[in-house]
Parts: structure tokens; sequence; C-alpha cells
């Protein structure tokens, strides 16, 4: 198993680069654990990296450190060349509108008292963006953006259903047009036939917006139907890295061979 | 000969505010002894109310408005509680999507595998079992289950089990009564991936081996074709279509099947772009008319909309419910 802190970056300048993460958490009776450990990875502008893994492998607290939403224990974040480990709230604030994330869960990550359109509008209005008509025109162009009706910036989230609530989380997170976008197992609530809808909706963004994600999942076939590029993670650790088609169809490491024969399969069609 | 289990056009609906929400919609299905039938569907199809009904634990203001269910040839509608006492866990038994949600936290497992040993003996009439047989009893069931190390789990509590030994314990107690159907509901979705496999593997070398009869629910296509032999497909409270697992999945007939099935990113061969199905589940409230799917049917014509298509066999055992399906 492979466990040098960093990775060489394949990309002359990528857009995020992480460079030999940890993240410990104190539990009860002091003992200490570490979610992540010594984890390394860059990101090229424009490719979508993903991060599969089961639960307690670290996944998710990798896209936290990523936006700095926890603090990382040891190791560094570059984002755009930029060291953004140490920057200051208000220069973090700033630096937000370029890097967002979508949450797993679209029912929860809504205000219920909120309509869309204010949903929507928020970060344009916390950052102090945009007001009045300009608003209202951006509100309609994101619902555009995600395939919504612009009636529903009237709607409230117990109106839509989960698939259209998170294409509202999407453009909430497009709204302040950033580079880069976690994705944190955006599709996990969803019926698969809804989860193949917002998978294209973000394939589509990603080409016309030129846009970087980075793709947390526990499902392999999701992954491979979006991402580039891999990393299998198990215990806080990257067990394996490499370009999709390659890892999925000859891992070189026990633990991803098992991850993918877990899998069921269908009858051949 | 009798059918173990048969439901016949059953329909239930559910009262809401706006009224009544029609969420099975004439459901016929039959199960013999030593069959495995998978339910699938979407949220919202009807088939975990299906089968909490088939328990006598469906929604509490639910009420059926046509058709049947039999078990054993007798109508489950009639049973009394003391009726169901003499079934539910023994001759049913059902297992949960949430392994933790269904063990009691503050007892240890020996004590619930005890408790459900005791009940039994007491429903057949048999004299309680003593302490060390229960607790012989408790580790052979766990030992089935092929749990590592039954005797510690035996004095554990849940909390200290992992996701996989609780579903483990709880498939034990569920076949502890020797049931003659089991139910599971949705059994490995709040698994890991490989954990999911170990227990899907588990459940088929049960079947096989206790020769039991499966009704498996579920939302993940592939885990009910690793477990069962026969598959029924539901859409807004309708079977609409249902044959043997291997024959509807290499040759699905219903339209939304064929986007069920379009949908699901693979794990191997060409990466390909995913069809969605357009549109969104419909209302149960005031569902559409005729066929049910109709709106989201790239096929539909007239009659879609206008007459419910009934039940065609495309052969003996494989059968769809669209007006344009292909049964050549």
């Amino acid at each position: 198993m492979p466990t040098s802190p960093d990775v060489t970056p394949l990309h002359p300048s990528p857009l995020l680069h992480a460079i030999g993460l940890v993240k410990v958490f104190h539990a009860s009776g002091g003992r200490e654990v570490r979610a992540v450990d010594g984890v390394g990875f860059s990101i090229g502008t424009g490719e979508v990296l993903g991060i599969v893994g089961e639960s307690g492998s670290g996944k998710s607290t990798i896209a936290r450190m990523v936006l700095r939403l926890i603090e990382p224990s040891a190791g560094r974040i570059m984002f755009a060349g930029q060291d953004i480990t140490a920057l200051g709230d208000e220069a973090m604030r700033r630096l937000r509108g370029d890097m967002q994330i979508v949450f797993q869960n679209p029912h929860s990550a809504l205000n219920g008292r909120r309509t869309i359109g204010e949903a929507i509008a928020e970060p344009l209005r916390v950052q102090t963006i945009a007001r009045g008509a300009a608003l209202h025109a951006r509100v309609d162009r994101l619902l555009d953006l995600v395939s919504l009706p612009r009636a529903f910036r009237h709607r409230y989230p117990h109106e839509l259903s989960g698939g259209q609530k998170q294409r509202v989380c999407i453009a909430r997170a497009l709204a302040l047009e950033p580079r880069f976008l976690v994705l944190d197992e955006p599709t996990s609530a969803l019926d698969v036939s809804v989860q193949a809808q917002i998978l294209d909706v973000l394939g589509e963004l990603r080409r016309e917006l030129s846009l970087t994600y980075l793709f947390i999942s526990h499902n392999l076939a999701v992954v491979r139907t979006l991402c580039d590029r891999v990393l299998v993670m198990s215990q806080g650790r990257v067990v394996e890295e490499g370009p999709v088609a390659a890892v999925f169809a000859n891992p070189s490491q026990a633990y991803t061979r098992t991850l993918l024969d877990s899998v069921p399969r269908l009858p051949r069609i | 000969m009798n059918a173990l289990l048969a439901i016949e056009d059953y329909h239930l609906a559910i009262p809401t505010f706006d009224g009544p929400a029609q969420v099975l919609n004439g459901i016929d299905l039959a199960l013999d002894a030593g069959e495995t039938l998978g339910i699938v569907g979407e949220s919202g199809c009807g088939k975990t109310v299906l089968a909490r009904t088939i328990l006598g634990i469906g929604p509490g203001r639910a009420a059926c408005t046509g058709g049947r269910i039999l078990f054993e040839g007798r109508d489950v509608a009639a049973f009394s509680e003391r009726d169901w006492r003499g079934i539910r866990g023994v001759k049913i038994s059902m297992i949960f999507q949430d392994p933790m949600t269904y063990l009691n936290p503050l007892f240890t497992i020996g004590r619930q595998l005890g408790d459900a040993i005791a009940a039994h003996a007491r429903a057949q009439g048999a004299p309680r079992p003593g302490r060390a047989e229960r607790r012989t009893r408790a580790a052979e069931l766990l030992a089935q289950v092929a749990l590592r190390e039954p005797q510690r789990a035996l004095d554990s509590y849940p909390h200290q089990l992992s996701g996989g030994m609780r579903q483990r314990v709880l498939i034990a107690l569920a076949l502890s009564g020797k049931p003659r159907l089991l139910i599971a509901d949705e059994p490995t979705t709040a698994l890991d991936v490989t954990v999911q496999a170990q227990v899907l593997r588990l459940l088929r070398d049960l079947v096989d081996r206790l020769r039991l009869t499966v009704v498996m629910i579920s939302h993940d296509v592939g885990a009910i074709a690793a477990l069962t032999e026969r598959i029924a497909v539901m859409y807004a409270g309708n079977v609409v279509e249902e044959g043997p697992t291997t024959r509807v999945l290499a040759r699905p007939l219903h339209p939304y099947t064929r986007g069920l099935l379009a949908a699901l990113p693979a794990i191997d061969g060409e990466i390909r772009r995913l069809a969605g199905v357009p549109g969104t589940i419909p209302s149960l409230i005031d569902p559409p008319t005729g066929c049910r799917f109709h709106p989201r049917c790239s096929r539909a014509t007239a009659i879609c909309a206008a007459e419910r298509p009934a039940m065609r066999r495309a052969d003996p055992a494989h059968s769809v419910a669209c007006h344009h399906a292909d049964l050549s």
C-alpha cells in the first residue's frame, strides 16, 4: 500500500493541490482517530477527480478540509497556486466565491422557510454581488442552467422532489461562478433515474462552464461515469490512484479489486 | 396447489389532507414455497407499503379498497391480533434496512435472541427453554449466519458490533422461528459495498441451504438480481412487469424497466452517457389516467392516457402491462 504523503502532480499547474493532509479527531477517553492520514493529490483545471471509499475511509473529511470547512491537523492546500492553508477568515470568504460545495442530502441543505429564489440568491447577497433586477436575472439564469422552470423561484423546498432540490443546491453552488466544485455524494440520496439526470447535468455544466470537480462517492459505478481520475481510499489513506479507465479495468491493489468485485453485476444485456 | 402467498388485485389507499393517495393500485403477485421474488422500484412506488401490508404492519390509517392478500390460503385481513402473534416472526419474518434501529441497544445480542427463542417456544406451546438451552440455540443461530466468534457476540451490545454484524444478527433473529416466508426490505442498502456483497452471499447461501421462500424489496436491481429468481418491477403503485430475473433484465419489455436499466451506471464495459427517465414520479393523490407511466413515456399514445394496460404475457413466465410492448 503506497503511503507516501505526497503524490507528484500530474499537471504542470494544478488548480488544486493537496499535500500531506492529516486530520486527527479526538475521541472520548483521549483516543486519537486519524481520519485522514497523509493524503496528497492534485486536480488539473477542468478535470474531475473522484475519491471513492467505504464509510470511515476519510473521503468526506477530505472534502471538508479542501474548502477549510474543517481545519487540517497537518498538510497544505494550494488553490490556483496560492497556499490557502493559513488564510484568514476574510480572505477565505472572498475565495469561497471560487470554490463551492454540494452536499449529499438536498432535503436538509435547503431552508424550508425560504423560497427557491431566495436560496439561490443567498450567496449573491452575502457577497454583495448583485441586487434588484440584476439579482433577479442572475437567479433566472441559474435556474436555466440546471434545467428548472423559472417559476420555481416562488416555490418552497417541500414542493420539490429530491432531484429538483439537488438541482437547486447545484444552482446555489454555481451562483458565484466558482471554478471549483466539491461534490460530496451528490446523488446518494436520489433514485437511480434521478441520479442519471443529475450526473448528466453535472457533466454538461462542467463542459459549458469549464468547471473542475472533486467528486466524493461510495458508488464506484457513479465515479466511473463522471470522473477522469480516481483516488481509492481506505482507513484514511490512499490505496490506489489513476485514470478511471485503467483503475477499473485493471486495479493494481487487492483492496480496489475487492471493492470492484463487491458490486453486484447485472446479467449482460 | 395453492400458492404460499397470493396477492389478488390488491388496492390500498392512505388518507391525506389532499385526499386519498392510491398507493397500491391493483397488485397481482403469487409466490409458491421455495420461490424467491424481488420487488424493485424507486421511492414512492409502493414496494415497502406492500411488504409491510403482507405482514399486517402497513400504515395505520391505510384502507384496503379492493382485492385481498392470501397467506397459506387465508385472507390476512381476517387475522386477529392473536392470529398475527402466531404468524409474525413465526411463519412470516422480516428483515429491515437499518440494522441498528431494530435491535434494542440496552440488551445483549444473546438476551435478544434468547427472548425470540423463548417466544417461539411459547407460540408452539412448548415449555420455556432454560437459560443454557437458549444460549446454545442462540449460538447456533449466529453460527448459521456465519458470524465470527458467536460466543463473544452473544455477550455484546448492538453498538459493539459493525453494521454488517448487526444485519447478520437480524437475519438470525428472523430465521429463529423457521419462517415459511422471509420478507427482506432493502436488507443491504445501509451497508458498505464489501459488506453488502457478504450479506448477499449469506442470504443466497441460506436460501439454498434452508430452501427459504423470500420476497426481497429493493431499489437496487443489482442486489435483487444477486438473490432472486423472479423479479417484479413496480411503478406508482402498479406492477408493470414481472418475470424470471435474468429474462427481465436481458429483455426488458416495459418502457419504465428499460429506463431504469438505462439509468444504471455500469462498473465495467463501455462508459456511456446515462439516460435518466425524464420527468418525476406522479402524485398518487391525483395519478395520471390510464397507464400511470404515460406522462413520462416516449412511446405513449392516446390509448395510454385513456385505458389502463392489462398484464399481458410475453411467454408463460414473463408478463408486462404496456399497450405498446412488443410481445413477439
